[in-house]
């Protein structure tokens, strides 16, 4: 199952996706959390808490500032950036904005 | 004045920057107002409703090569202010990034930043509402403005979104926070919060009924809930600012 929560600023899309997220794991699915957004706040609601949530790095941003030879696949990706929590879900950001980007 | 509203998304600022540039408009300044979200907002909190004519054309724009966009003819800012935007109440005139519903090509995205970063007509303030989290500011769309108001409710995740925003703005814009939809006895105070972002609490506006009730009907909370407790709080932020001598 691949499940998109999409919606307007502040409707509660990350709260509406945690609790599926943990509502799947505990009926024993393995579940991966991708947080889509550039000011990812998944990680709290999934019960990260806020440190954690803040130490994950954008996958995007992460690749960008290697010189990769070679594309990574989805799993590579998950196991190198990703992060275990609660109900042992899989968390990780695809994109972060942490810098200015004039333009 | 030259202020931008940012926060995270459904934090209230699209409600307060329109009560905000409306009770602006009152004291005197003229204003441009100026949706910078994708979605619609602003206009509902002006008293415009939902508008879809407010963005300017695509052609004024266009991509060089070596060079990237650029507008097309030289044309100035005020010009396109008096084209383009709309007349709403209290004289207030109103812009949008792109034509709506979300359909925003490139030319118009561009032609906006140039009306942004360019309008300087003498005595005019201007009064704009980012749209929600952290990308608008940290590609500088926020640059513009000599007072940025990062709006923030009591929750953790506005916290967070707060904390990285003040990372994107420019170190010289005077920067403060906006506490709404404050509650009395909600856990995390809001001077706690001020003191956690290191920011001056400018405001609190409380969680009010009469808005949420204007929201719901998409009218102007400044018209049908001019007494209300929050519309009070944003004119006392106003008044606030004006003493302050903001810019």
């Amino acid at each position: 199952m691949k499940i998109g929560v999409v919606g307007k600023g502040g409707a509660g899309k990350t709260t509406t996706a945690a609790l599926v997220a943990r509502t799947l794991a505990r009926q024993g699915h393995s579940v991966v959390a991708l947080d889509c957004d550039a000011n990812p706040n998944l990680g709290l609601a999934l019960g990260f808490g806020a440190e954690a949530t803040e130490r994950l790095a954008g996958i995007r941003q992460a690749l960008d500032e290697e010189n990769a030879e070679h594309a990574p696949t989805p799993a590579e990706m998950l196991a190198r950036f990703g992060a275990d929590g609660p109900d042992g879900i899989r968390l990780a950001v695809v994109s972060k904005i942490e810098k200015p980007n004039p333009g | 004045m030259r202020i931008a509203f940012v926060g995270k998304g459904g934090n209230g600022k699209s409600s307060i920057a329109g009560s905000f540039a409306r009770l602006l408009a009152r004291a005197g300044d003229p204003v441009l107002a100026l949706d910078v979200d994708t979605l619609p907002g602003l206009s509902y909190a002006l008293g415009l409703g939902l508008v879809g004519d407010a963005g300017l054309p695509a052609e004024l724009a266009e991509r060089r090569e070596k060079i990237g966009w650029v507008m097309r003819k030289p044309v100035s800012a005020e010009e396109l202010m008096e084209q383009h935007a709309l007349r709403g109440p209290d004289g207030i005139r109103f812009m949008q990034l792109g034509k709506l519903p979300g359909n925003v090509r490139p030319g118009s995205s561009v032609a906006f930043r140039h009306v942004l970063e360019t309008f300087r007509k003498p005595g005019w303030s201007m009064v704009a509402d980012l749209a929600a989290g952290t990308r608008q500011s940290s590609g500088g769309w926020a640059s513009f403005a000599e007072t940025v108001a990062v709006v923030v409710q009591p929750s953790r995740a506005a916290l967070i979104a707060a904390r990285r925003l003040r990372t994107f703005i420019p170190a010289e814009t005077r920067v403060g926070l906006v506490i709404n939809l404050a509650r009395s006895g909600q856990p995390l105070g809001s001077e706690q919060i001020a003191s956690e972002l290191q920011l001056p609490l400018w405001g609190e506006v409380p969680y009010d009924e009469e808005v949420a009730a204007a929201d719901l009907a998409g009218v102007a909370p400044i018209d049908s809930a001019p007494g209300s407790p929050a519309m009070v709080e944003i004119a006392r932020l106003l008044s606030r600012l004006r003493e302050e001598g903001a810019r």
